[in-house]
């Protein structure tokens, strides 16, 4: 009993990472319908700029512990948010009237770019974060294993979701990205300045990415610029999972897939834990098409 | 006007093409196919390093048979994919023979295309049976093979005392063969040592807690990792987090000074490995001068072994060229399979046998001490 707890808080904390880059997918495509596949190497990103500033500017020496943490936060989030937007202006609005495939394949080119940027900056060997920044306690309840960075890791992941989802739901600024959304053209109709919202989703987006680079750094020490690919995947799975476009969506889908993985393991073979996480994803999909909470479509009137 | 461009676009092409073909008809191409970029760099990139100072000290004493060395490198990436594209990459540009790769799939890729092309390959870093079990007759390793390596898994299992041990693999050629070996030598034993666990992770991955609050309910007394670095370096890091101090053993692809940076250096210490002498361990005045040399152009001493292997099949290689005064490949594979005896390596010495392994007993234990050093075990 107290294994499956305690793989219930293992399959918790991975999920809460892959929501946060989950998020990330699912606002580009509720924007502008393509799936940003760049935006794993977005996250790769982050999670090197955080390396950088800890280990060339020697940040935690500087300010502490709890000083680095939100200097770090904040510079990863506000740079890979910067870069996310250079994104967008250079590789997808020129292609906005284009159809929609000439987007992805510039969003699979952007993505090889920026990954092999980041492996002619950085080099092709494994970095790791200094260790001790974080706390290394844990709590121990009831037999269980829980380190406190990973309780962070989840109630932060939580309170940035639950905190945009306010931003999307009530504030006028939310309600002009979700009338973009909705349809272009009659957003513009209406005086919403579409380009504005589109660079505004392109900042929101890959900052959480970024956010949850840095956290991935933080939490498993080991970063190295293929890592993007395999978390993207599973983070575009799990908006999938949750109903693309909808930001609940990708939160519920990227717990539950973290949960799945982490009991899939445990209870069967671990081996075929990826295989049983992308079965059970073809199973939600054949019951419920457009994923767990829906696809945001347009409603015709 | 774009059509004009379209063309001066092709004409530029073309010049650039034109400057691909080689420029001297008197030089033996050897290729070095390596893990130059992916999770494996280190490795690749120390390869090149050895086998650039051996070409450079070949060629600075005449060349052989008078023409000089063109090392060409082409990067695998660590993928088979990969693997199979730079290996036609070096067959079309006419190697005589090839050193490479690391990681057995990745080898295992290329050595159709090489041998179809009858393209010597002479492998350092592929330990898996299954490579010369195909009957390639222009396939050589200077690595051992798992067989042995199993062997002396077992007996150190045995030395220690175990009684319930895990085994973990990645799926992968080289680990799967490597723990399926194991447990088949272990079954042998009948019944004094219990396999408790058996079973794969995903490569690539981060995140290894759910394995291994897996392993820790089977309850073993040490754990056999047979995969590669990056992801024992995780593991053991992640078992120290979670506070459990069950003694973990590596097979020689866990043998990489990264391991001790991902992992850092307490949770690495007590983490035991089989492997082929360290360069640093390496008995012989002939290691002592190649490690000499690599130490004066790049400031440290090798961390591979690989790359130490990979310099042993050039100079292998060279002395098969050298001696038979041809670069035809039927005529240097059988050198290298009949002729070649006790030839003086950095690693030992050399001869294959006709399956195109290395002859003799190669693999010995390491522990990690406290510091991260490698430290060899009686």
């Amino acid at each position: 009993m107290e294994n499956f707890f305690q793989q219930l808080l293992n399959g918790l904390s991975l999920g809460g990472i892959y929501a946060l880059i989950a998020l990330g997918y699912t606002m580009v495509y509720g924007v502008l319908k393509l799936i940003n596949f760049a935006h794993g190497d977005l996250f790769t990103i982050g999670s090197y700029i955080g390396f950088t500033l800890l280990v060339s500017f020697g940040l935690a020496d500087i300010t502490g512990p709890l000083g680095a943490l939100a200097v770090l936060c904040a510079v990863v989030m506000l740079s890979v948010a910067f870069l996310g937007a250079c994104l967008e202006r250079a590789a997808y609005r020129p292609l906005r009237h284009s159809p929609r495939l000439s987007a992805v394949v510039s969003a699979l080119g952007a993505s090889i770019f920026l990954q092999n940027a980041v492996m002619l900056i950085y080099g092709a060997k494994f970095h790791v974060y200094p260790q001790g920044i974080l706390t290394k306690s844990s709590l121990s309840l009831f037999g269980l294993y829980l380190p406190l960075v990973k309780v962070f890791v989840l109630f932060a992941s939580l309170i940035v979701m639950a905190l945009l989802y306010v931003f999307i739901q009530k504030t006028l600024t939310g309600a002009a990205i979700r009338a973009v959304a909705i349809d272009h053209r009659a957003a513009q109709l209406v005086g919403i300045n579409v380009d504005r919202v589109v660079t505004l989703v392109f900042l929101i987006g890959p900052a959480l990415g970024g956010l949850a680079g840095l956290m991935v750094g933080l939490l498993y020490g080991q970063i190295t610029f293929t890592m993007g690919w395999l978390y993207g995947l599973k983070a575009f799975t799990a908006a999938i999972l949750g109903g693309i476009g909808n930001i609940p969506g990708a939160m519920l889908g990227g717990i539950i897939l973290g949960v799945i993985e982490s009991m899939s393991s445990a209870y069967l073979s671990v081996a075929w834990k990826d295989a049983v996480t992308f079965f059970v994803l073809i199973l939600i999909l054949t019951v419920r098409p457009t994923g767990i909470l829906g696809e945001r479509v347009a409603e015709k009137v | 006007m774009k059509r004009a461009l379209f063309f001066v676009y092709i004409a530029i092409l073309s010049v650039f093409l034109l400057f691909q073909t080689s420029y001297s008809a008197d030089t033996i191409k050897i290729g070095l196919m390596a893990p130059m970029t992916g999770k494996w760099a280190s490795e690749g990139q120390e390869m090149k390093q050895v086998l650039d100072i051996l070409v450079e000290d070949v060629n600075s004493k005449g060349g052989v048979n008078g023409a000089k060395i063109e090392l060409i490198t082409e990067d695998d990436g660590g993928d088979p994919r990969t693997a199979a594209l730079a290996a036609q990459k070096l067959v079309t540009q006419k190697v005589v023979a090839v050193i490479g790769t690391y990681g057995s799939s990745v080898t295992e890729a290329s050595q159709g295309i090489f041998n179809e092309a009858k393209v010597i390959q002479i492998a350092n870093g592929s330990t898996a049976i299954r490579l010369t079990e195909k009957k390639l007759p222009y396939f050589f390793r200077t690595c051992p093979r798992d067989d042995e390596q199993a062997k002396v898994a077992v007996q150190t299992i045995k030395k220690l005392g175990v009684k319930n041990i895990a085994i973990l693999h990645d799926n992968t050629t080289y680990a799967k063969g490597l723990a399926e070996e194991a447990k088949t030598l272990i079954e042998k034993e009948g019944g004094a040592i219990k396999v408790v666990f058996f079973d794969a992770l995903t490569p690539g991955e981060q995140d290894y807690t759910a394995i291994l609050t897996k392993l820790k309910s089977a309850n073993p007394d040490m754990v056999f990792f047979t995969g590669y670095y990056p992801e024992a370096g995780l593991l053991l890091k992640q078992k120290k987090e979670m506070k459990w101090d069950v003694p973990f053993m590596g097979g020689d692809a866990t043998n990489n000074p990264d391991l001790v940076k991902i992992a850092g250096k307490e949770a690495a210490a007590g983490f035991y490995f089989l492997s082929a002498p360290l360069p640093k361990d390496l008995p012989g005045g002939e290691a002592k001068t190649l490690l000499n040399a690599f130490n004066q152009k790049y400031g440290h001493l090798p961390n591979s072994i690989y790359a130490v292997l990979a310099g042993d099949g050039f100079r292998v290689i060279v002395k098969a060229i050298e001696s038979t005064k041809s670069t035809d490949p039927d005529k240097l594979a059988n050198y290298l399979h009949k002729e070649l005896k006790d030839f003086p390596g950095f690693t030992g010495t050399i001869a294959f046998d006709e399956k195109g392994d290395r002859v003799g007993e190669v693999y010995r234990v390491y522990k990690v001490d406290e510091n991260g050093q490698f430290v060899l075990q009686p």
